[in-house]
Order: C-alpha cells, then sequence, then structure tokens
C-alpha cells in the first residue's frame, strides 16, 4: 500500500511537471501582456523596459524554471491585472468556487442518486420515462444556454432570483460564505443548478444502469427468495453493489465541476476561480494562468489518487490483488 | 407622543430614500488599479474621475472647467501656465490641499514607473510659489497644456509617503493600488478587485452635490448576455455598454432606457506605406500596391460607409471624413466629406494604377477590440471584392493583435483611435507623423506614413496661440491625410449605454461615467 502511494505520488509530480511545460510554452500564443499593462501613449521603449521587467524577453523554458523556483516556496508571483499576489487572489476566489461546487455537486449525488434508483425500480412508469426523457436535455444542453434560460426566466421574468453574483457575503477567517445569509443562499440556486445539472443526469442514468444490472443479478433474486422486504434488497444489496463505478465517476466529476466551472462562473458573473482564469487569459496575466493551471492539475492528480485509495477501501478483490501484485 | 411619531417618521423616511437612492452599475472593464498614475487607460481613469480630481476637469460639454484649480493664465509669452489653487479644500482622509500636493502628484505621475509620463513630456520645471499658486513651465508655447491634463489627478503627498506609495508601482502594487485618498465627489469605502467597488458621497467635498446617491456600488460584468438580463430583473441600474444587437429590444422595454451617443473614437483602415511586397494572399511576394496613393483611394470609394453603419451598426454610428470626430476640437469643418461610394471611379483608379484586374492581400482585424469589429472586417472584404480585390480576413483578439502590427504583419488593417487630449493634434502626432521613438512621435503609425508638411507642421500647432491659424494648420494636414489618403476612416463609434426607467444621467463621448451627474427618481 505505501509502495503505491509513493509511487503514485511520484507519477503525479511528473504529470505536474509536464502540465506545466506544456502551459508555459502556450503562453506566447495566448498574447502580449505588455499592451494591456500600458495605455495608449507608451512608446517603444516602454514597451521593452517592461517586457524585460517581467522577463518576457526571456525563452518560454527559462521563464518556466523561474515559475518554479517561485512556485516550491509558495510564492506564485504578481497578478500582471492587479498587481497583488496570485496567491492572496486565489484565496479569495477559491470559497467562491468551492461552495458552489460543493452545493452543486451536493444536488448532483444526491438527486442523482435518488432519481437513479427511482427510475430502475419503476422502469416501466410514466414518471420514471418523463425523468428520463428529461435527463437528455441535462445531458445535450450546453451549460451557457442552460445558465442565460434560468436566468431569464427566474430572474428577468419572475424577478425571484439574483440574475449574477454571490449576494451578501461574511467573513470567517480567510473563507468568505455565502450561506449565512438570505441573498447568499438565493444566488447559490441558479448557479448550483446550472453546474450540477449535467452531472446530475450523468449519475443518474449511470445509478440507474447499474442498478437495472444488479436487480437482474443472482444473489438479488436469491434475496427475494428468502422474503427480504423491497426496501432491504433495493437498497442494501442493490444500490451498495452498484456504487463501485458511481463513486469513481463521481470522483472525477467532482474535479470536472470545479475546474469547468469556468462557464458557469461567466455566466453568472460568480466571483470564482474560474472567472478570475477567464479575465487572465483576455488580460494575458501570466502568473495567474500559470497558477490556476497548476492548481487545477494538483487537484486532478490528487482527485485520481484518492479515488484510486478508495478502491481499495470498497472493493476487497482490490485489496487482495494489491498485494499479491 | 408626538416626539415618538416624528422620529418614526423620520425613520421612516431614512429607510426609504435610502433604498431609492442607492445605485449599482456594471461595465465589461474592472478598474485594474485605483492608482491614478499607474496606468493610463479609459476604464481606470473614468473610474477614478469620481474619486479624484484634477486641476481642471471636464464638463458635460467635454469643456475644460476649473476643478481644484480656481484659475489659470499664460506666463509671459508662452513661457507656462500658472494656475491658482482652490482654497479650503481637503481630501478625504481630512488633511488639506495645497500646492505641495500638485507638485508631488507632478513628479509622482511624471516619474519613470507612471505611465502617465507623456502628459508632461513639455514640461521643463514646475515652480510653487505659494500655498496656491503653482507654475508649469513649458519648453516651448503650449496653448492645449491646461486642457491636456484634465485626467491628471492630485494625491495627498502626506498620505502617499504615509504609505509608502510616493510612486505607482504597476508590477507589484502597493497601498495605492487598493486603497484611494482624493478630492473627488465621492469616496471608495469597499474595494474588491474584480469583484465589486462601493463609493460614497465624500461629505467634505468642496462642490455642490447635482446627484442624489448615498451609495453606489459597481461591479464588473464580462458576459454581455449577464449584463443585460442583470439591468433587465433591476439588479443593476445601469450598464456601459449595451450590446449593439440588443439596442433596439431593450428601447422597447418599459423598465430601461437605451442612451446612445457618439465616442471619440474613429475606426480607420491602415495600409502599410513602407512595405515593399505583400504578406498574404496569393499575390504574396509581389510589390505591394498600396504604396500607390491611387489604390487607396480605390480603396476609400469602394467602401460604403453607409450600408456598414445601416446593417451593422443599426444607424448607431455616424461617418467619419477625418481622424477625429466634429465633437473633438480642432475638427476641420472645411474637410467633412468622405469619399463618396462609386465602384465605378474606384475601378478606374485602380486600372490607372495598373491593376485592373485587382490583386490579393491580407487584411488583419481585431474581434474584441472595437463595437463589432470583425464583422465590420467582413463587410469591407465584401465590398472590397466588388472592386476586384481579394481580401484574406484574419481576425484575432486584440492581445495578438497589436504584436502583430508591431511585427508589420499585415497588408491592411483596423484601428480605431479616441485622442486622450479630445484634440485634433492627438491624432496626428500618434498617427501621422513619421515613427521616431526618440521624439515619441508616430508611436501608433504602424505603416509608417510620412509626409514632411506634416512633421514640420506638428509642433507648430502644438505651440500655437492663435485659434484661427492653428485651425488653418489643422486643415492643411487634414488636406494631406485626405489627399494622400493616409487611412481610409471609415465612423465614428457609437456609445450605447442602458439604464433604468427612473435613472438620469449623463453621457460624455469619452465614456466616462460620472456618478455626480446621476439621479435617482
Amino acid at each position: 500500500m505505501l509502495a503505491y502511494i509513493i509511487r503514485r505520488v511520484f507519477q503525479s509530480v511528473i504529470v505536474l511537471l509536464v502540465v506545466g511545460l506544456v502551459a508555459f510554452s502556450m503562453f506566447r500564443f495566448v498574447g502580449d501582456p505588455i499592451d494591456n499593462m500600458l495605455g495608449q501613449e507608451r512608446t517603444q521603449a516602454d514597451i521593452d523596459r517592461l517586457r524585460t521587467d517581467l522577463g518576457l524577453d526571456k525563452p518560454f523554458p527559462v521563464q518556466y524554471f523561474k515559475f518554479l523556483q517561485g512556485a516550491v516556496q509558495g510564492n506564485f508571483g504578481v497578478s500582471y491585472r492587479q498587481g497583488r499576489p496570485v496567491s492572496t487572489i486565489i484565496a479569495e476566489r477559491a470559497p467562491a468556487t468551492l461552495e458552489l461546487a460543493m452545493v452543486s455537486g451536493f444536488l448532483a449525488i444526491s438527486i442523482g442518486i435518488a432519481l437513479g434508483v427511482f427510475t430502475a425500480i419503476r422502469r416501466n412508469g410514466i414518471a420514471a420515462n418523463t425523468i428520463m426523457t428529461l435527463s437528455l436535455i441535462g445531458v445535450s444542453l450546453p451549460t451557457f444556454l442552460i445558465g442565460i434560460l434560468l436566468i431569464y426566466v427566474f430572474s428577468v421574468e419572475l424577478d425571484l432570483l439574483p440574475s449574477f453574483g454571490r449576494g451578501e457575503t461574511v467573513q470567517i477567517g480567510g473563507w468568505s460564505t455565502g450561506f449565512l445569509t438570505a441573498s447568499g443562499l438565493k444566488a447559490l440556486i441558479l448557479p448550483s443548478i446550472t453546474l450540477g445539472l449535467y452531472q446530475m443526469t450523468l449519475i443518474m442514468r449511470l445509478v440507474r444502469s447499474e442498478m437495472l444490472e444488479v436487480l437482474r443479478a443472482d444473489y438479488v433474486r436469491f434475496a427475494r427468495a428468502r422474503g427480504l422486504g423491497e426496501r432491504a434488497i433495493n437498497f442494501r444489496h442493490a444500490l451498495k453493489n452498484t456504487l463501485v463505478p458511481v463513486i469513481t465517476v463521481t470522483g472525477l466529476q467532482l474535479g470536472s465541476i470545479i475546474a469547468f466551472a469556468i462557464i458557469t462562473e461567466t455566466v453568472f458573473q460568480w466571483p470564482g476561480v474560474g472567472l478570475l482564469f477567464i479575465n487572465a487569459i483576455q488580460f494575458v496575466d501570466i502568473p495567474v494562468m500559470a497558477a490556476y493551471l497548476m492548481l487545477i492539475s494538483v487537484m486532478f492528480v490528487g482527485i485520481n489518487l484518492i479515488v484510486d485509495l478508495l478502491y481499495f477501501a470498497i472493493d476487497p478483490r482490490l485489496r487482495v490483488d494489491g498485494r499479491t501484485a | 407622543m408626538f416626539r415618538a411619531f416624528a422620529v418614526g417618521a423620520i425613520t421612516l423616511a431614512a429607510a426609504t430614500t435610502l433604498h431609492a437612492e442607492e445605485f449599482k452599475w456594471a461595465s465589461t472593464t474592472d478598474p485594474q488599479t485605483l492608482d491614478p498614475h499607474a496606468v493610463n487607460s479609459a476604464p481606470v481613469l473614468g473610474f477614478l474621475n469620481n474619486v479624484y480630481e484634477g486641476l481642471v476637469r471636464r464638463g458635460k460639454d467635454m469643456r475644460v472647467e476649473p476643478a481644484l484649480a480656481k484659475a489659470w493664465e499664460p506666463i509671459g509669452d508662452g513661457e507656462g501656465w500658472r494656475f491658482t489653487l482652490r482654497e479650503g479644500v481637503t481630501f478625504q482622509d481630512g488633511s488639506a490641499f495645497d500646492a505641495q500636493d500638485v507638485l508631488f502628484s507632478y513628479q509622482r505621475a511624471s516619474s519613470e514607473a507612471a505611465d502617465t509620463r507623456s502628459w508632461f513630456a513639455p514640461i521643463s520645471d514646475v515652480k510653487v510659489v505659494d500655498d496656491y499658486t503653482i507654475d508649469f513651465l513649458t519648453n516651448a508655447a503650449n496653448p492645449l497644456f491646461p486642457s491636456s491634463i484634465a485626467n491628471w489627478m492630485i494625491m495627498d503627498s502626506d498620505w502617499a509617503e504615509a504609505n509608502e506609495a510616493a510612486l505607482p508601482d504597476k508590477d507589484n502594487g502597493n497601498y495605492a493600488t487598493l486603497n484611494a485618498n482624493g478630492t473627488g465627489a465621492f469616496q471608495v469605502t469597499a474595494r474588491e478587485p474584480g469583484l465589486r467597488t462601493v463609493l460614497e458621497p465624500f461629505d467634505g467635498w468642496w462642490g455642490d452635490a447635482e446627484h442624489n446617491i448615498t451609495r453606489a456600488e459597481f461591479t464588473p460584468i464580462q458576459n454581455p448576455a449577464t449584463a443585460v438580463a442583470a439591468l433587465l430583473s433591476g439588479d443593476v441600474d445601469m450598464i456601459n455598454p449595451v450590446p449593439i444587437q440588443d439596442a433596439e429590444r431593450l428601447s422597447t422595454s418599459p423598465d430601461v432606457t437605451v442612451i446612445k451617443g457618439i465616442e471619440a473614437r474613429v475606426i480607420m483602415l491602415g495600409f502599410p506605406h513602407e512595405a515593399d511586397v505583400l504578406k498574404y494572399g496569393t499575390d504574396q511576394g509581389k510589390p505591394n500596391p498600396f504604396k500607390d496613393t491611387r489604390v487607396r483611394k480605390a480603396v476609400a470609394h469602394a467602401i460604403s460607409v453607409p450600408a456598414i453603419l445601416r446593417t451593422i451598426m443599426r444607424g448607431n454610428a455616424e461617418a467619419a471624413s477625418q481622424l477625429v470626430s466634429p465633437a473633438m476640437n480642432g475638427y476641420s469643418r472645411v474637410l467633412s466629406e468622405r469619399p463618396p461610394f462609386d465602384v465605378t471611379k474606384a475601378k478606374d483608379l485602380l486600372t490607372e494604377a495598373g491593376y485592373p484586374n485587382g490583386f490579393s492581400f491580407g487584411l488583419k482585424c481585431p474581434n474584441d477590440r472595437y463595437l463589432n469589429d470583425e464583422a465590420v472586417c467582413q463587410a469591407v472584404v465584401s465590398m472590397l471584392a466588388q472592386i476586384g480585390l481579394t481580401a484574406e480576413l484574419d481576425a484575432m483578439p486584440v492581445r495578438t493583435y497589436w504584436p502583430e502590427l508591431r511585427e508589420d504583419n499585415y497588408d491592411m488593417y483596423l484601428l480605431g483611435w479616441s485622442p486622450g487630449t479630445f484634440d485634433a493634434e492627438h491624432p496626428i502626432r500618434f498617427l501621422a507623423t513619421t515613427p521616431n521613438p526618440d521624439k515619441k512621435l508616430g508611436s501608433w503609425n504602424f505603416g509608417g506614413f510620412s509626409n514632411p508638411r506634416v512633421d514640420e507642421l506638428l509642433p507648430q500647432i502644438q505651440s500655437e496661440i492663435d485659434p484661427a491659424t492653428r485651425q488653418a494648420k489643422l486643415d492643411e494636414v487634414v488636406k494631406i491625410l485626405q489627399d494622400e489618403q493616409a487611412y481610409v476612416t471609415l465612423y465614428v463609434q457609437p456609445l450605447v449605454w442602458g439604464t433604468g426607467k427612473n435613472i438620469e444621467l449623463t453621457q460624455r463621448p469619452d465614456n466616462f461615467f460620472i456618478l455626480r451627474w446621476v439621479t435617482v427618481n
């Protein structure tokens, strides 16, 4: 087990280094930050001076090395756009994204599993078929369209929910939370539905097909023959056995909820790291882009690692294989 | 009993007015700093105009009017300008304003670290005469100086020094990046970069408040659809800009007013005047036809500006005959005719120049810099096709666009220019004089247009005091640029804002949003 973890961590570090290298080699194609930083009345001398100051005249491997040097000391540089340390900015913006991801993840998992079980048990019912049809919308409609649609219906037409932003937030230590105010909670509703809808339908469809598979299995038939109640069969035996693939997918999806919150955050002007990243691209704010990409890759690598370890915990067969391997 | 009732009434009144006079607005760009000398860009200067003030400011009609200076007069025969400062002005932290703050702000804004340095290029020395009198000495007579510093904002020297912000720091930021202490009508009470900035009226402001705002909150909203939804649902009271394709639909909404105007920005096509060969298209490597004035004139005649304005700008813009709009100081009224749309004439000119069958070339265009810029370029491409010119359009985000132009990677390009000084001299200095980095001339003249007479006239225009003589010289430059067809000017960009029905405000052609002219009904 320990050797396995060490090996995985080592692999993860290599993945991170490669991600960084690829990112830095791409930045030059994103554009040139200089024009954004200098006004209309800049001269060529100003341009050259700033470029040297920022180290942009150096080849990208050198820039990357300097970034790594700072990063291992916890220093991600200073944002070109805001003139503040990148770590401070990301720390300010992270709570918004994490709270949004948490709520949409929770919605996706709870509603997804519940609907998945329901549609599996009542697979010929009208309600189940309606849900299945509607879930196609969730899978096929692009996020920004769902977001705009929700804003149009609930903010513009019905005037029930705010159209953008996070509402009032409360500062607890370094964490700004929207959970403690009415406007903060209201502001969470539309973005979290938008962000979680795809994952919800995905989990629902996955649970349903796994459930159908398991319900046909011999041990469920035997359980039924033993005279166990429907509830015990469905939830204790069937559902539990569908969870292994569900956990893998959910784990990976959790990463994408955070990483792909970018679109939802742009539509709702949600002040999280995704919006920060989009703004950074527009401004060619290289330190912010670099830090964000590294952060996201650390997260994906970390989640993959955790999911692998969870397999060990859930599935005893893997544990045995792991030992003998 | 009566007292209780009265108190109740007052609280009630306070509660309702407080609600009614809160004003929220959104725009696409967050001011990247609160330091008025660190970045010379419209979003920063426009925003900070509400917080900081200069010696002079611009009124609703863009005319220069007294602000922190009560009056100003030329010294001697064009040696400089003497400003008499307003007395009894305090900064928002309570400290008093005097000539030392002006001197300090001059040193700060003209320092190497500042982005506003070029405003002070004509200044040779600044002398404090007494607490409320200060002299700006110029290298040569400079009649324009007072109007060129309308965006130069005065900072308190003690505040800046106490907070270690004596110089702007663009790379790493400092106290003044996130905090502000001006003399203006509003003070910053909360600042979360990229999220929101809260302004509240400054009680100690020297002027008489024309607004009735008690609290104003600015939120940057990048997505235009979100901004429109926020305005429609009443979550914000004003948005800038309204996407041009939504303007008509929004103006029919019962809750929204669309305010249209003309911005100071002129959109034009530029040419490579120095390049020897074409760089793109099937005629790549062949001699550059745009060196021939007749070819440039053919382009001018081939483009139907009215059609562009009708279809792409939906009637919101007006055609441009020269590098500045009619609202600018020094606009040439005698030369306000644009080359008419005339395909036959354009074809004749091409034939005369030796290109009866046209040629193929590359057109570079930004796709996120000006209103509907890519669509305009597409229209230009199809219009040029009518006279046999095949343009290969390459549209790109502005962050890669300027580097391409600097590298001379174009055969024709789209450019917009808004004169920071609101004077016709500005585009001549940046776009029409022969590029000369040492003299800081022609820094945006990518094509390298060069005319000795224009170069000769520019310093004369800069120092001419008599308005009529000055206008004659400006007219001469416009005539040369039109005869040579240095640029093909297209139109003046529109300005479209949206507000709630209960809001009254003033839209200025520099696209600055001035909070002290807002009334919430």
